[in-house]
């Protein structure tokens, strides 16, 4: 229970030191939850020696040694559903290599990865006269390309056969298809075919049940399906996989540590529910508060919050432009920024992909064009790019787009949904990433589903354009407003990755805190007082340690990936990796082949009409939470099944496994 | 001129020479000669056809290698112009700012919005320090704050962490997520449901997953923002029908039909889209004709229970159990888990094959991330509170009669809500004849029955109320701020003016919640029937 603790606390700021359970990585910890009997003694030097010489990582186990590490993790380990503490054969319940007496990990493996090896750290980001280089598109061979276009092909004709046979002999099973007394089909088989002929057959690899944290494993709930994946039914066990899918760039995804405690304590003290949306009487302090602290987070003037992701972009887009306006967007941009202009009224252009040749050859044409027909000028012209490509893994050029602002004088506005937190030496995002001032974009938009572990979304900008907003946005008057457990989570994490300086509630410390420098740490006044907060939250090392070991995982597994000899379209410091597979049926025999390993890995297979037609492709989203073991064990996984599917096509300079996962350190280090 | 072919011989006999090898090659291929022959032979029967299958094949060639994104270089409204007239033109551009800055009108209600300091409930401590009695939130049934669902949320976010961190197709659907949609269906008596992570995006997400291009809708004209945007979205053919009245609906379902058969048309989906209580002004549909109708007419329908679901009915099933209409006769059962549940998200219930479809083809459910895992729990928590507990539905309705035997007497308040709509909407009635808005609903049966119809096509209806919207919304603000200093907090609805697609009458919005004593009720309402009383009386 690391709650009671952290409760009731009357200091200005709940500052918790001592705290056994709560603090992450708290070297102070107290020896009660480990024995101190000889045993244990010698025990940690044993690992200790063995951690010093060890490099086969499977050599070890079931030592006393084990034993200890599990009694650590198990302090705190409430969140370990239902499962023999003793089965540890895949090594994800507890670390293969048990911990040295100087590593003592507070949080849970199965949660958040003990790493504490510091050579696996990373610190990336654009230095000053850095340039720009863009991903380097592989091509597969033609005889990929050639089969791939085939297996559409023909199943697109045995769907079509089978319906055409199926509609005649058993047309009860097609009535939800055909025209049936007056009514029209509620969905036309047109609509439905890529659902029933092609997703169908793949559809156990998606929307599989889970449970539990999905942090660095995962737990899913067994099914199995008696029709051709038509239902299922739950076999009634439970696998715990490593999960490489959710997207949890800094590893706050957690049930235990100081982001849970601090919900903990606001849901004792707010609830869980606002009732209602922010102008009709659903406004809380936390609201303003959080949105402070946002804004102070990306370094913008305000910030606004909104209460699912998806609803930021398709709710604010309107109200920023309208007919007349002209949107012009990067062809890859997510479905909600698609929505959200389609609901705004204004004209759409698209440029190729991350091309800025193309951009400025656009922006050339419809500002000395103007508007359709009627040639008059636009009124304002909005560049809407996406920070973090979530399907490609590539980032924006920002340093070029914002020289073409300069002399364009469009607006530009950057959908940070996955690059928020999760880029960036301090996790702000591209422009900290290019080291750019985030006030030359105009608008800034992200979500804090993914780097924060929690839900919705914000926008930042200048005060003007986010009181517009708050006025005219659909989620001020519509929409419900964000709940507390959730605002406390972002506030707690955001403060984390930040870091506290404290400050006395007086005027004259209000005063000075207006003076910190982005992007430095936060002023205790910025947060509720009644938050809890852990040691490594307040100097800022927990985050620091979060930010460092994703971009270690990151540079490491995109590297790999491509000195294996697989075709990715990922940026080196992106965490999230796309693997290219391109023929749909290797997509899905790839996510089962992983997901039943010795060691399940759970992956996402993406295909069309999410990706193009032919570029299907496994995606990895890789965490903080995440070892190096963690990412050499899905290394193995992909040579194997990369050698098995013939998925190695790239390329350049091959290395084995062996010498890749042996080297990490360097290949991480290497410069481009 | 010897000279030059003798010069190009050796280019001669190198053509020759590849043309037979690659002839040679060609016949190489098995069926190579069956092709041969028959194009031969079609040249000879019809050169014309040659010509025309080069150029087709030119045109196939020239379309798959245009890009997506070419610009528009071949419309006849292109203007060509010169590098340097660009560049001139690139400098003359001036853009409107991004966001035109707030009027000092929007910036005094954006300041007018009160802010409460700690949990939301029925009686909330705002940041002036005052404790007040909560009329404007949506807490029908109490359940914010409730310590059961406290205690619930808190054990699975030390189970599940809080986000969900992944979209429902991407091992983001949680065993807690799977329980509630089951409960919902369950709760309602339906085949299935589906949860969307936040109210307002559901429904605009339903309606484009079931009606495209080319399918009809007869929509109510006084359905909420969110729906509005949904019919934008579906780029359906809408025709619009009297607010909330089914006669009007009958005569737009007849006028569509007889306008299929006429121009013989295929048949088309045909959705009827409304409310169960309507957002903008709290009047409640009526079910069984709506069901009657729709199934004589043979359409599908969808309808919007934010408001009435937790709200209405013994245990708050809304509309469907007040009623007596089985669920299953909705086709599309929306319902805002937010709202009635006090939780987040939102939900639509229907069949297997409705649902079904929209895990694949509902937007916001497919590319946003599952609600967190707590929200989902302290939802089914919530409907398991209201199946047990029927008497906070009673309480409730007492505290709607209480509130509203108080506010129906008073002159200058105009309330068009349902008697048993725990959403009260209070309108502006004032003495002036030239401002003294003609009831806006129900229109008066005899003037559609008199054949002067309003446009079908058009959402104004024929003969729009007449008001004063300024005035109106200027007064009925200074009310809620004379109701605040009294100790209630008010909230206007409020509405985007010029984003929807027809002025709403400006109202002030009442939520009532069971979680207030009957005494509170009538306290809170004297206070809004005196700030009323002062406020419009003034004026007099």
């Amino acid at each position: 229970m690391p709650s009671p603790n952290a409760r009731g606390f009357s200091s200005p700021i709940a500052i918790n030191p001592s705290s056994p359970t709560a603090s992450l990585f708290s070297r102070k910890k107290s020896s009660t939850a480990m024995s101190t009997a000889a045993s244990y003694l010698s025990a940690v030097s044993q690992a200790d020696a063995r951690a010093r010489k060890l490099t086969d990582t499977d050599s070890t186990t079931s030592t006393p040694a084990l034993s200890l590490s599990s009694s650590v993790t198990s302090s705190s380990g409430e969140t370990v559903l239902d499962e023999s503490p003793l089965d540890n054969r895949d090594g994800l319940t507890y670390p293969k290599v048990p911990p040295t007496s100087e590593q003592v990990f507070g949080t849970v493996h199965t949660e958040f990865g003990h790493c504490g090896n510091e050579d696996h750290r990373f610190t990336a980001g654009f230095k000053p006269g850095d340039q720009w280089k863009p991903v380097i598109e592989q091509e597969p061979p033609h005889y990929i390309l050639l089969s791939t276009y085939v297996s559409y092909l023909l199943l697109i004709v045995i769907g079509h056969l089978r319906d055409f046979i199926g509609k005649r002999l058993r047309p009860s099973e097609y009535k939800h298809l055909m025209k049936q007394d007056g009514y029209m089909a509620l969905n036309s088989d047109f609509d439905s075919f890529y659902t029933r002929r092609l997703k169908l057959r793949i559809d156990d690899c998606f929307a599989y049940p889970t449970t539990g944290v999905p942090g660095r494993t995962i737990l899913l709930i067994d099914r199995s399906s008696p029709d051709y994946n038509r239902t299922y039914v739950p076999v009634g066990t439970r696998t715990r996989a490593l999960n490489i899918s959710s997207y949890n760039y800094l590893g706050f995804a957690q049930g235990t540590g100081g982001c849970a405690d601090a919900v903990e304590e606001g849901i004792h003290r707010y609830g869980v529910a606002t009732c209602g949306a922010r102008l009709e009487g659903a406004s809380l302090d936390l609201h303003t508060q959080a949105e402070a602290l946002i804004a102070r987070f990306i370094g913008m003037e305000d910030a606004l919050v909104s209460s699912m992701g998806f609803a930021t972009n398709s709710t604010i887009i309107p109200a920023l432009v309208s007919k007349g306006c002209l949107v012009i967007s990067d062809e890859l941009n997510h479905a909600s920024i698609r929505f959200g202009v389609r609901l705004s009224g204004a004209n759409v252009r698209m440029f190729k992909h991350n091309d800025m040749g193309a951009l400025e050859q656009l922006l050339r044409e419809v500002i000395s064009q103007g508007q359709p027909k009627t040639h008059r000028p636009w009124k304002k012209i909005l560049v809407i790019v996406e920070g973090l490509y979530s399907m490609e893994g590539t980032l924006v050029n920002l340093p070029a787009i914002v020289e073409l602002k300069k002399k364009y004088k469009f607006y530009l506005f950057v959908d940070e949904a996955h690059s928020i937190g999760a880029l960036g030496p301090n996790g702000r995002g591209v422009c900290d990433y290019f080291n750019m001032d985030p006030r030359s974009i105009d608008i800034l938009m992200g979500t804090f589903t993914k780097s924060f572990g929690a839900a919705g979304g914000y926008i930042s900008a200048n005060k003007n354009i986010i009181d517009r907003l708050r006025t005219s946005g659909h989620s001020g008057a519509y929409a419900e407003a964000m709940s507390p457990p959730v605002l406390i989570q972002v506030m707690a994490s955001m403060a984390s990755i930040m870091g506290i300086s404290i400050q006395q509630h007086d005027k004259a410390a209000a005063q000075s805190q207006q003076v910190i420098a982005y992007p430095g740490p936060t002023p205790s006044t910025a947060l509720p007082p009644w938050m809890p907060l852990v040691p490594t939250m307040i100097d800022g090392s927990d985050g620091k340690m979060r930010l460092r070991r994703l971009a270690f995982n990151a540079r490491y597994l995109n590297r790999a990936l491509r000195r294996l000899g697989f075709i990715t379209f990922s940026h080196d410091d992106s965490p999230v990796v796309p693997l290219l597979v391109f023929n749909p049926g290797k997509m899905a025999v790839f996510s089962r082949l992983m997901r039943t390993r010795a060691t399940p890995i759970v992956v996402v297979v993406v295909a069309y009409p999410a990706t193009p037609l032919i570029t299907s492709r496994v995606r990895f989203c890789l965490s903080a939470a995440h070892t190096k073991e963690d990412v050499d064990t899905l290394l193995q996984a992909c040579d194997e099944v990369g050698d098995l599917l013939d998925l190695k096509q790239g390329t350049g300079e091959r290395w084995p496994l062996q010498e890749i996962m042996s080297r990490a350190v360097e290949i991480v280090n290497e410069l481009p | 001129m010897s000279t030059t072919t003798a010069a190009l011989e050796p280019v001669f006999t190198f053509l020759s020479y590849s043309y037979a090898s690659l002839e040679s090659s060609f016949f190489k291929i098995p069926g190579s000669h069956v092709v041969a022959r028959y194009v031969r032979s079609s040249h000879q029967n019809d050169p014309g056809r040659t010509v025309l299958e080069i150029m087709l094949f030119i045109f196939a060639v020239r379309t798959l290698l245009q890009s997506r994104t070419r610009a528009d270089h071949s419309g006849k409204h292109f203007i060509k112009f010169e590098e340097k007239e660009i560049d001139d033109l690139v400098d003359e551009w001036t853009p409107e700012p991004l966001a035109v800055d707030l009027s000092p009108k929007e910036k005094a209600d954006l300041v007018s919005v009160p802010v409460i300091v700690g949990a939301t409930g029925p009686k909330p401590k705002l940041t002036t320090g005052k404790t007040v009695l909560n009329l404007a939130s949506y807490n029908f049934t109490g359940l914010a704050g409730n310590e059961t669902i406290n205690q619930k949320a808190i054990e699975v976010l030390k189970k599940y962490g809080l986000g969900s961190c992944g979209p429902p197709g991407f091992y983001g659907t949680q065993d807690v997520h799977i329980q509630l949609e089951k409960d919902i269906a369950d709760f309602l008596g339906t085949e299935a449901s589906i949860i969307y992570s936040q109210a307002f995006s559901t429904i605009s997400s339903v309606i484009p997953a079931f009606s495209k291009r080319g399918d009809v809708i007869v929509a109510d004209r006084g359905v909420n923002f969110a729906i509005q945007k949904g019919l934008q979205v579906s780029r359906s053919n809408i025709r619009w029908y009297d607010h909330n009245d089914l006669h009007s609906l009958e005569q737009v379902l007849e006028s569509v039909e007889k306008e299929r058969r006429k121009k013989g048309l295929p048949l088309t989906r045909r959705f009827i889209v409304t409310e169960g209580i309507f957002d903008c002004d709290g009047v409640m549909s009526d079910l069984p004709k709506l069901v009657e109708l729709k199934l004589k007419y043979k359409y599908r329908l969808v309808l919007d229970e934010s408001i009435s679901f937790g709200s209405v009915g013994r245990t708050g099933r809304g509309l469907t159990e007040l009623y007596n209409v089985p669920a299953s006769q909705v086709d599309m059962l929306i319902g805002s888990v937010a709202t009635g549940l006090a939780a987040t998200g939102g939900f639509c219930a229907g069949s297997d094959i409705v649902v079904n479809h929209q895990r694949i083809n509902g937007t916001s459910f497919v590319y946003s991330a599952a609600m967190p895992g707590l929200m989902a729990v302290a939802a089914s928590e919530g409907i398991n509170i209201l199946r047990n507990t029927p008497s906070i539905l009673s309480t409730l309705q007492e505290n709607v009669r209480s509130i509203r035997a108080i506010l129906d007497k008073v002159d200058c308040i105009h309330i068009p809500s349902h008697a048993a709509s725990a959403t009260i909407h209070l309108q502006i009635r004032l003495p002036s004849p030239a401002l003294l808005a003609p009831n806006m609903i129900p229109p008066s049966p005899a003037l559609s029955s008199s054949g002067r119809h309003s446009n079908p096509l058009s959402v104004i209806p024929r003969d729009p109320p007449q008001y004063d919207y300024d005035l109106e919304e200027r007064l009925l603000q200074d009310i809620v701020e004379e109701a605040l200093t009294q100790g209630v907090m008010l909230t206007r609805a409020k509405t985007l003016r010029g984003q929807e697609l027809a002025d709403v009458r400006p109202s002030i919005r009442i939520a009532v919640t069971s979680a207030l004593s009957r005494k509170d009720c009538e306290k809170a309402a004297g206070v809004v029937k005196a700030a009323f009383v002062k406020i419009v009386g003034k004026r007099r």
